[in-house]
């Protein structure tokens, strides 16, 4: 039995928006599954249908083996969610929050205690917990909603994009939670993010989405497999008629499997690049044109995400929880 | 029981955030004693030879108690807005807990402080000089009269919070108790009013609210009147239920 699985799944709004336009899921147990896509591209749409939050247009959807639409109730005591955005409310403490998060899940008193002491130290909030959360830094509130998303020990979690606005360290140890969770506990994860890295990283298998479509679907290895060639990208100094002529040129380039303009550069993709960059040059040269800038890279996700949809993926940014810096005192 | 345990915890929270701000229940407790004291100090002693009441202090005490439990009322629909908007609110709908004690516990919280508010302006009103004709017994049941109608009257605020998510919008349930108390007997009894307006007020159920308590401080026990006024409260209680209920239906999935 797959944990999440989705059949033709499609989320409308009016008046003509398409924001997951029929998307498939098989997602076996225990398997981090990376969701990646840019912003709009139908992510938070999705997990919002798998999480009952958002009633789905038409189509069908399973996790942990209960239809989303016959029994929403049981899936949300299965299930751990942290959103894109952060609620929390600000006039509780830490441990407050934690605490009545387990309580509304029917757990016990007792046992509500011993879990929300347990999850602040994993998140090195114990010394802050019992402060208000207005007083927190954006990462501190970050950490404590990943955590309520865990509190009722469940066996799937969604995650929105976790670390979207947290600094390079605090993302790297939400990075080492999931993947202990998953280790250890067996624990599957549905993960949204804007970050290759991340994906490349944690995942065991990535679905690429664009305009509420999967595109791509695979390994991250697989899906670089796909390339199967390097990329050599090259700018030029003299502007939009030298990107013109070298696009062109390199199109009937012997062995070139693929060229992408791409911004201000042009992308070659070729099957043993380190041999083909002096023919390259070469061949740009007698036609009069000498490159800036050349770099040669094997197939990366950002190749495959190009590939799939037509562009680069860029990460938008939003601020850290809070808007503070993580660098408050904890 | 899940309901009833989890609208406990959720109550028990609303009332930690007014502990943790005062101000807004300060502000509730300061302009019904105002009202009062300067309506009682201004018509206290025409009141007999121009209304035939001789208790004005008391006449005057059911309009401070509702007008007190009216302003506590609108705090779960504003408090609910703010969940909306910070996120927390969909927090809330993704534990297991049974839907509706997520609007409940807030609303009962909004009865409890008007229990507590009721208490602190009969005790009040009764230093101030105002008698208590059916003694402890009427004036237990006046303080949980005025609890039931706050937790019912929220829910006007509260299911327009949960429609709009506007804060703005969910202070109207506030805005809409004065045309009904003003409509109502609340400086004068009905027999001096205009005939329009005395055809307006047998109909407003705050009228019934308002003569009911007046029964339990000036008459004694008055069996029609503080039916009268429990009707009056129930009939507010199961429209403002049913409101919210179907505003909570539209808000989630």
């Amino acid at each position: 039995m797959p944990a999440i699985a989705a059949s033709q799944l499609v989320k409308h709004f009016a008046p003509d928006i398409r924001a997951v336009d029929g998307i498939d899921l098989d997602i076996p147990e225990g398997q981090i599954f990376g969701f990646l896509g840019q912003n709009g591209s139908g992510k938070t749409t999705t997990v919002r249908m798998l999480t009952t939050l958002t009633k789905p247009t038409s189509g069908s959807a399973s996790v942990d083996g209960i239809d989303i639409a016959k029994d929403p109730a049981a899936i949300r005591r299965r299930v751990g969610v942290a959103l894109q955005e952060v609620g929390l409310d600000e006039l509780q403490t830490g441990r407050e929050l934690l605490t009545l998060q387990a309580r509304l899940f029917g757990i016990d008193g007792k046992e509500a205690k011993r879990r929300v002491n347990d999850l602040l130290e994993v998140v090195t909030l114990t010394d802050a917990a019992d402060r208000p959360l207005k007083g927190y830094s954006g990462g501190m509130k970050r950490r404590l909603d990943l955590v309520c998303a865990l509190v009722n020990e469940p066996r799937i979690v969604f995650l929105d994009e976790p670390t979207t606005g947290l600094d390079p360290v605090t993302r790297d140890a939400v990075w080492q939670y999931v993947q202990q969770l998953n280790k250890d506990r067996g624990v599957t994860f549905f993960l949204t993010t804007q970050y290759l890295e991340e994906a490349d990283r944690l995942c065991h298998e990535i679905a690429i989405m664009d305009a509420g479509k999967i595109v791509a679907e695979g390994t991250p290895s697989a899906l670089k497999a796909t390339i199967a060639a390097d990329a050599i990208t090259l700018s030029f100094a003299d502007g939009t008629s030298a990107l013109d002529r070298a696009e062109e040129l390199l199109r009937t380039f012997e062995g070139a499997e693929d060229v992408r303009r791409v911004e201000d550069s042009v992308v070659l993709y070729i099957r043993d690049g380190a041999s083909a960059v002096a023919q390259v040059v070469r061949s740009l040269d007698e036609a009069g044109l000498s490159p800036a800038q050349l770099r040669l890279t094997h197939p990366t996700l950002d190749d495959v995400f190009l590939r799939a949809t037509g562009h680069y993926l860029e990460p938008q940014e939003s601020p850290a929880p809070g808007g503070g810096a993580d660098a408050r005192a904890h | 029981m899940r309901v009833l345990i989890d609208t406990l915890l959720l109550t028990r929270r609303a009332l930690r955030e007014t502990v943790r701000q005062p101000a807004n229940e300060a502000v509730n407790a300061f302009i019904p004693l105002f009202f009062y004291v300067v309506t009682v100090g201004g018509l206290g002693e025409v009141a007999s030879q121009a209304f035939g009441v001789e208790d004005y202090k008391g006449f005057q005490l059911p309009v401070a108690i509702l007008q007190g439990a009216a302003g506590v009322a609108s705090g779960a629909g504003l408090a609910m807005t703010l969940d909306i908007q910070s996120g927390y609110f969909e927090k809330l709908m993704l534990t297991s807990t049974p839907r509706p004690a997520v609007v409940l516990g807030r609303m009962l919280a909004d009865g409890v402080k008007a229990v507590i508010l009721t208490v602190v302006i009969i005790g009040l009103a009764l230093a101030y000089g105002s008698g208590f004709e059916t003694g402890p017994l009427g004036m237990l049941l006046l303080v949980a009269g005025s609890g039931v109608f706050a937790l019912g009257y929220s829910g006007i605020g509260m299911a327009i919070a949960l429609k709009t998510g506007s804060p703005q919008a969910a202070n109207a349930g506030f805005v809409i108790f004065f045309p009904l108390l003003f409509l109502a007997p609340t400086f004068a009894p009905t027999d001096v009013f205009a005939d329009w307006l005395a055809a307006v007020a047998n109909v407003n159920p705050v009228t019934y609210i308002l003569e009911g308590q007046r029964a339990l401080i000036i008459d004694g026990w008055d069996a029609g009147a503080i039916l009268g006024g429990t009707a009056a409260i129930a009939g507010i209680c199961a429209f403002t239920f049913s409101l919210t209920m179907m505003a909570l239906r539209g808000r989630v999935a």
